[in-house]
């Protein structure tokens, strides 16, 4: 047995390290993209300011970038030094996407990025284009393979439990990186980046404007984001839909929880708007109801329905029963593998192992478990209600509110008058937080509503931690609070400070003092780098 | 000798991505929609950017001002 | 089952491959920021050290993150084994590796001395433990680590982070080290010119000798260590968990191999033979080759490993009868199969363009141009 204090700190140190990362791989996976829109409008008109434009956002990706790539190091390996058994038990397949994440992504990320910042001057227009593109294919790719790995642990397609390896395998490599669910988070997830970046661009080009800094740059700059923007927007909510319609047939235990649906009722159901949910209770305060719209939003029909979670647990009771003689039969195949009675029986119960795994928490050796045991179990089955249904509601809010900023900014901007809607210019600024709360809420939704499950029906979170001390997970967990802090502040002061520089423009970053002419060519593009020293 | 080359590689790759093209719209119809949708998006940014050049020349032209030189 | 024990062997080799391309690649970016302060006397020398491998670190690094998620997707038990093992090794590992990206990016961003000497410290922190801890681990498999399994294949590390430390596994530490240092040097020497060039030439030319040393040193000590062996067991090729072996110790088992194919003692004479020419080549200031012989030496140390070690993989001390083989932590065949097709198709594609990478960035990088460069590092 693990200790629960164990898993525990193991799921915070988790979360907390992937939240932390997460803030800055959608702008990566963003502004990557509007990185290769601008310099695409370079090489397509020759006019330097779009130049100007790839190198001054660039400088600001890198910053980003940097710490990306740094968390996400400890990302690769925490499955192992932290969730040896989740590992072990789903390697098989889970750990094939993310080689072929660095296979097929990150190495052509990695390497062309040091040739986009370094190779200005050493190739031409076309193949530093293409460079950049590349960047941002790769970047994107990433989030491809890892989305598959994560969509495998919300609904595990193409594999099977071989109870001789005791142990996961892959059987269909096509379903799993077709599945729904990878699909449809993928794309819901990349063009979410393609938001962050794009409010990230737009709010900065924006308080250059309300300083009347930079304009050429900030205008073209906020244009190009406004209208990047928008459709990515609107992408996001289309995908969204998508995912929930994909996670009720999937997972309705988190779509329950994501709507506070304690009973069960007929169709048409109506969908909570506000409402406040107690698990121990198992119903809702204080609930805002809107007629129709859950069962038209979750079912895309008038008279589809979802099951609640009354109805739930008494399934999850059943599979409870029915998956202990599986886990009883697993033990026996473990010292004989050839054992025949043994491999019958587990045929028999195979498909609900996981929910004998799931009522072990509370009797460990499974010989005799009582009825309250098994409701325990069922209970456990499903997630923290009160938390999924914030987070969702949360994310669905603040993806409402870009939908509406992004279609104001593109009304602004084709007019070409933003620049003097101040009242618009500073909201701009106050909503770059907006997509990261939108992202991380989003995380929430995913990821919480998984819960009793690291892999969904198959394997429960408390048996997948690592066996270590609650002394090395304080130490461990106390490491990284210290040291991502510092890089936080390291990060976000040297990204303000790279902010208030501006581009690089002749003369100087400030044309409050002196109104010039636009942007004159710069004489540091015809900077003495020698491209070929070795003649 | 060479035109007839760059024929031939640009053929192979028509073929390759019009399979590729035809697999993901079957198998996975999102991918394919991300595919589209990106450069479609990219390309609507960028157009977006190439229009306010010409709004500015216009709006310089009718103030009649010399136009502003971001090029 | 013939094709799923080849695939397994493939695998093992695949994982060679990428454990040299570790040490190869990330170890001449970590020898860089290990001599960092040696050989650059002021800060302009040590930013050109560091924009020698500037645009490329990056990508170097991923050899890393992919040996990493290879040794997931084709051995899962030895990822999860061995890195929840070495628990509070792998933290320092990668705590100190993620300062390196920073450092990089962070360091010239800002002008003061302070903060600069900060960012230097941090990557001589980040090129020199990782380096001793990647060792260190290498040197712990010929020991055999303290860790056994419940019957679900929970596993169980018992021994404490102070016994990965001992003696023997330092030692492969500092020969880890030094080799790349070695590499670190002629990098340095392959893109810098003056005092910069003439102080990692001078590394480059006596280092090769602490790594030759260690080299040998260590390879006595194996000689006299128990190996393991399997006695009884279901063999190549068949799916199995290790609960269904038993392994012994056996005097001379480290050295079973080279004595069945003589032919194998090549590997750690190509070893020497590359550390030795290391040297000679940069004290002949010819660093390109000095750089190719000491991927030889690479070559040759850590598939001497391999060879000494094979088919195990994490030989346990506690419970000999668990270790970890090649037979019985792999994946299962379908998914050796994916993986490969895809090693196939990508791995000479990130060679390719790696190349390509080296030759657009070519050449020697100048003061003057890192004070024009507002994107160096």
């Amino acid at each position: 047995m693990i200790d629960a204090t164990v898993v525990e700190l193991s799921r915070w140190q988790f979360a907390s390290t992937v939240i932390y990362h997460y803030l800055f791989v959608p702008l990566t996976l963003g502004l990557s993209f509007l990185l290769a829109a601008m310099e695409t409008v370079y090489v397509t008109t020759g006019k330097p300011i779009y130049r100007q434009m790839a190198q001054f956002w660039g400088k600001l990706f890198m910053i980003n970038f940097a710490l990306g790539v740094a968390t996400g190091l400890t990302m690769e390996f925490q499955f192992g030094t932290n969730w040896s058994f989740y590992s072990s038990f789903v390697g098989d397949i889970f750990g094939a996407p993310l080689a072929i994440e660095g296979l097929m992504a990150f190495f052509m990320e990695s390497t062309f990025v040091g040739l986009m910042v370094f190779g200005w001057e050493r190739l031409s227009k076309g193949q530093h284009l293409a460079v950049t593109w590349l960047v941002a294919l790769g970047s994107n790719l990433s989030a491809l393979w890892i989305l598959i790995a994560n969509s495998f642990m919300q609904d595990p397609l193409g594999a099977h439990f071989n109870p001789v390896t005791l142990r996961m395998e892959l059987t269909s490599f096509q379903q799993l990186i077709f599945s729904p669910d990878a699909q449809s988070k993928f794309v819901h997830t990349s063009i979410a980046g393609y938001v962050t970046g794009a409010i990230f661009v737009a709010g900065i080009s924006a308080w250059y404007m309300l300083r009347n800094r930079h304009m050429e740059l900030a205008k073209r700059s906020f244009r190009m984001a406004a209208l990047y923007g928008v459709l990515a927007t609107v992408g996001v909510i289309t995908l969204g839909d998508a995912l929930g319609f994909v996670a009720a047939q999937a997972q309705p235990t988190k779509l329950a929880a994501m709507e506070g649906l304690w009973k069960s009722e007929p169709a048409p159901m109506a969908f909570n708007l506000i409402a406040f949910p107690d698990q121990s209770l198992q119903k809702n305060e204080g609930a805002v109801q809107v007629p129709y719209l859950l069962s038209l939003l979750v079912t895309h029909s008038l008279d589809g329905s979802v099951p609640g979670i009354d109805a739930l647990e008494r399934q999850a009771a059943q599979k409870v029963e029915n998956g202990i003689p599986a886990v009883l039969a697993l033990k026996t195949l473990s010292t004989n593998p050839h054992d025949i009675a043994a491999l019958a029986q587990f045929k028999a119960h195979e498909q609900d192992l996981g929910y004998g795994f799931l009522v072990q928490r509370y009797a460990p050796d499974l010989e005799h478990v009582t009825p309250q045991q098994v409701q325990q179990a069922a209970r456990d089955s499903i997630p923290p209600v009160a938390a999924v249904f914030w987070s969702f509601r949360l994310m669905v809010g603040f993806g409402l509110l870009m939908l509406a900023y992004f279609v104001l900014a593109v009304i602004y901007t084709l007019r070409n008058r933003v620049q003097h809607q101040r009242w618009f210019l500073r909201a701009a600024v106050w909503m770059i937080p907006i997509p990261f709360l939108a992202n991380e809420t989003g995380w929430l939704v995913a990821e919480l509503g998984r819960q009793p499950w690291t892999v969904f029906g198959v394997l429960p979170t408390w048996m997948s931690a690592s066996t270590h001390s609650v002394g090395y997970m304080v130490f461990s967990l106390s490491g990284f609070v210290l040291l991502y802090s510092i890089f936080i502040a390291v990060e976000m002061a040297l990204m303000v400070r790279s902010i208030r520089q501006g581009p690089d423009e002749p003369g100087s970053g400030d044309s409050r003092s002196a109104p010039r002419p636009a942007i004159a060519p710069h004489p540091a593009y015809a900077a003495a780098r020698d491209p070929h020293p070795e003649g | 000798m060479k035109t007839f080359l760059y024929f031939l590689l640009f053929m192979f790759i028509a073929a390759v991505v019009i399979l590729l093209a035809a697999m993901l719209g079957d198998l996975g119809a999102w991918y394919f929609a991300w595919l589209i949708g990106t450069a479609m998006i990219v390309l609507i940014a960028a157009a977006g950017a190439a229009l306010l050049d010409t709004q500015e020349e216009q709006a310089a032209g009718r103030s009649g001002q010399a136009p502003p030189r971001p090029s | 089952m013939e094709l799923f024990a080849t695939l397994q062997v493939i695998w093992w080799l695949l994982l060679g491959v990428l454990l040299i391309g570790l040490a190869v690649m990330v170890g001449m970016d970590m020898g860089v920021g290990t001599i960092l302060r040696y050989v650059g006397r002021s800060d302009i020398e040590r930013r050109v050290a560091l924009n020698v491998i500037g645009p490329h670190w990056d990508g170097n690094q991923v050899w890393f993150i992919l040996g990493g998620g290879a040794v997931f997707a084709a051995f899962p038990l030895i990822y999860a084994t061995a890195f929840s093992g070495f628990y509070v090794v792998m933290l320092l590992l990668l705590w100190s590796m993620i300062v390196r990206p920073l450092g990089f990016e962070y360091r010239s961003k800002i002008a003061d001395p302070a903060w600069r000497n900060v960012w230097d410290w941090s990557l001589f922190v980040s090129g020199a433990v990782p380096m001793v801890v990647f060792g260190a681990a290498f040197g712990n498999l010929f020991l055999g680590v303290p860790f056994h399994f419940e019957w679900n294949l929970t596993s169980f590390y018992t021994g404490s982070f102070l016994a990965l430390l001992n003696p023997f596994a330092i030692l492969c530490g500092l020969l880890s080290l030094a080799l790349s240092v070695c590499m670190g040097a002629v990098t340095v020497m392959n893109g810098a010119e003056g005092a910069l060039h003439q102080r990692a030439r001078r590394l480059a030319t006596w280092a090769p000798w602490v790594a030759v040393v260690l080299f040998a040193v260590g390879g006595v000590w194996v000689h006299a260590l128990p190996g393991y062996q399997i006695t009884q067991g279901p063999g190549a090729g068949i799916p199995q968990t290790p609960l269904q072996q038993t392994v012994a110790l056996a005097p001379g088992a480290w050295q079973a191999l080279f004595a069945a194919h003589p032919l194998l003692w090549l590997v750690p004479i190509l070893g020497f033979a590359g550390m030795l020419g290391l040297s000679l080549a940069a004290r002949a200031g010819r660093s390109h080759l000095a750089w190719w012989l000491g991927a030889l030496a690479w070559i040759g140390v850590i598939g001497t490993a391999g060879v000494s070690l094979f088919p195990f993989l994490l030989p346990s001390s506690s419970d000999p009868s668990v270790s970890l083989t090649v037979w019985n932590s792999s994946s299962s065949q379908l998914t050796l199969l994916w993986m490969l097709g895809f090693a196939v198709v990508f791995v000479p594609l990130i060679l390719w363009y790696t190349s390509w990478a080296f030759w657009v960035m070519r050449g020697k990088v100048k003061a003057e141009q890192i004070a024009h460069d507002e994107h160096a590092y």
